[in-house]
C-alpha cells in the first residue's frame, strides 16, 4: 500500500465530509498537489451532486425569501437609497470647503488691497508733490539680479529735494546705501538710504548748507562705519540737476 | 413560497410527463447567464425555487432553524458573489448550491462548542428523519425539484438498510467516521466499508439526473 492509496480510498469520504478535522486538513493540503485525486473529488461531486436533493424541502416562513433578496442586494440597494442623502452631505461638505476658500481668500484679498491703497495714496502724494516740480532726475541702478533706480525732484514749495531709491536689494553686509550733494565746493554728505528690493526709501533733504548752487547728487555704497566727508565706495549713481 | 402556475400538472397525465419544468424560460438565457449578467429578478427566482430546499438540507444538519437561515443567506451571497467566476460552467447550478450550503452547514455544526449537545437533540428528534420521512403533503409534488427529490429517495431505496443509514448519518447529520461508529455501535472500518459502497451505487444512479434549475 503507498501513501496515495490513502487518499484514493478516502476520497469518497471526504466529499461526503464524513473524515475527522485532521484527516480532512490532510486531504485538502494533497488536493492541490494532486491532479489526479482532483479530478476525482470534481467527478463525485458531479455524480453525487442530486443527493442534497433528498432532504425534505422545508417551507420558509413568511418574508424569508424577500429577506433573503433584499439582504444580498442590500449594499446596492443602501447605496441607491443613501444617494441623495449622500449627494446632499456631500454638496454640504463641498459648500462648507468653497465657503471656508471663499473665505480665507477675501481675507488675502481685503489685505491686499488695503496694501494696495496705502501704496495709492503714498504715490498720489508723491505725484502730488512732482506734478510742481521743475526738476525731476532719473537714474536706472543695476545691482546683481536687481534692476532700480533713483529718482529726484524738487519741492518749490518748501525748497526741499525728495529722493526715492527703489528696486534695490538691502545694502550689502556692514555697507549703506550713502546720499550725497555734489556742491560747487565738493561732495556733501547727506542721508543713509535703507530699502529692499520690496520697499523703496523715501527721503525729503534740506539744500546742503554750503555755498553756492547744488550742482548734482550721487549715490554710493559706503562702509557702514566709515563716515568719510568724501565717497570712498562703489558709485551707484550720479547726477546733474 | 408559491410555485409558478406551470409547474402544476395536469391531472391524470402519466407520471414521467408531469414532472416540472426546469427553471427556466424558453427563449430566455438560463438562469445562470442571468446571474452573472447581474439581473436581479434572477436571484430573487433562484431564492424562491432554492430555498426550500436548502432550508431542509441545512435544517437537518443544524437542527437550528435561525442557524439554518443564515446558512442559506451566506450560501445565497456567496452564489451572487461567485457566479461569474466559477470555472466550470458546465456545473450544474442547484447542485453547487446544495454543496455550498451543506460544507457551511457542517462546518458551522463542527465549530460549534455545543455541537455534541446539538447532535444529541437530533438524536432525540430522529436524526434519520428529515431524509426518511415520507412526504405526504398532498400540493408538495407540484413544487419544482420534487421530481428529483423522489429519484434520488428511489435511488437511496435501493441500498441495504445498514448502508441508508451510514449515508444519512455521514451526509444529512453532518457526522465523522468515528462518530457514526460510536452511534451505531459498530468499527470504524466497517463505516468507512459502507460508506464507500453506498457510494459507489449512488453516484451510478444519480449521475443521470440532470439540474432541474437552468
Amino acid at each position: 500500500m503507498t501513501p496515495h492509496d490513502w487518499y484514493v480510498e478516502n476520497r469518497v469520504a471526504f466529499v461526503a465530509r464524513a473524515l475527522e478535522a485532521s484527516e480532512e486538513r490532510l486531504f485538502s493540503d494533497h488536493l492541490p498537489r494532486c491532479e489526479e485525486c482532483r479530478r476525482e473529488v470534481a467527478r463525485l461531486e458531479r455524480d453525487l451532486g442530486a443527493l442534497p436533493m433528498a432532504a425534505t424541502p422545508v417551507a420558509p416562513r413568511p418574508g424569508l425569501t424577500h429577506h433573503l433578496a433584499d439582504a444580498i442586494l442590500y449594499r446596492r440597494v443602501w447605496w441607491r437609497r443613501a444617494g441623495p442623502a449622500f449627494a446632499a452631505a456631500a454638496a454640504v461638505i463641498l459648500a462648507v470647503g468653497f465657503g471656508m476658500r471663499e473665505r480665507q481668500q477675501r481675507s488675502t484679498l481685503t489685505s491686499a488691497l488695503t496694501d494696495r491703497e496705502r501704496e495709492l495714496s503714498a504715490l498720489r502724494d508723491t505725484l502730488s508733490i512732482w506734478r510742481e516740480s521743475q526738476r525731476v532726475v532719473q537714474r536706472d541702478i543695476a545691482m546683481g539680479n536687481h534692476r532700480g533706480g533713483l529718482l529726484i525732484f524738487d519741492d518749490p514749495t518748501t525748497h526741499r529735494w525728495n529722493v526715492v531709491m527703489h528696486g534695490l536689494p538691502a545694502a550689502p553686509a556692514d555697507s549703506v546705501y550713502q546720499f550725497w550733494f555734489i556742491t560747487r565746493s565738493g561732495m556733501v554728505r547727506s542721508v543713509e538710504l535703507r530699502c529692499d528690493a520690496n520697499k523703496p526709501a523715501f527721503a525729503t533733504l534740506d539744500m546742503p548748507k554750503t555755498p553756492g548752487p547744488v550742482m548734482g547728487a550721487a549715490l554710493t555704497v559706503e562702509p557702514a562705519v566709515n563716515h568719510s566727508p568724501e565717497p570712498h565706495g562703489l558709485e551707484l549713481a550720479h547726477v546733474q540737476f | 413560497m408559491s410555485p409558478p402556475p406551470d409547474a402544476k400538472p395536469p391531472l391524470g397525465e402519466p407520471a414521467a410527463s408531469r414532472r416540472p419544468a426546469p427553471l427556466t424560460l424558453a427563449g430566455q438565457s438560463s438562469l445562470r447567464d442571468r446571474l452573472i449578467a447581474r439581473d436581479e429578478r434572477a436571484l430573487v427566482e433562484l431564492i424562491d425555487a432554492a430555498t426550500p430546499w436548502l432550508l431542509g438540507l441545512v435544517q437537518g444538519i443544524l437542527q437550528d432553524q435561525d442557524e439554518a437561515e443564515e446558512v442559506v443567506l451566506e450560501t445565497f451571497r456567496i452564489a451572487w458573489d461567485r457566479i461569474a467566476t466559477v470555472g466550470d460552467e458546465h456545473e450544474a447550478l442547484m447542485p453547487w448550491l446544495l454543496r455550498i450550503a451543506r460544507n457551511r452547514a457542517i462546518d458551522r455544526l463542527r465549530r460549534r462548542a455545543r455541537w455534541r449537545r446539538k447532535t444529541e437533540r437530533a438524536e432525540s428528534l430522529g436524526a434519520l428523519g428529515p431524509a426518511t420521512a415520507p412526504f405526504s403533503e398532498p400540493d408538495e409534488s407540484a413544487h419544482p425539484g420534487w421530481h428529483v427529490h423522489e429519484s434520488v429517495h428511489a435511488a437511496l431505496r435501493t441500498l441495504p438498510e445498514e448502508q441508508q443509514k451510514v449515508v444519512r448519518l455521514a451526509y444529512f447529520g453532518g457526522l465523522t467516521h468515528s462518530e457514526i461508529a460510536q452511534r451505531l455501535g459498530i468499527p470504524m472500518g466497517t463505516v468507512k466499508t459502507r460508506l464507500r459502497l453506498a457510494f459507489d451505487k449512488l453516484r451510478l444512479a444519480l449521475a443521470p439526473i440532470q439540474d432541474w434549475v437552468r
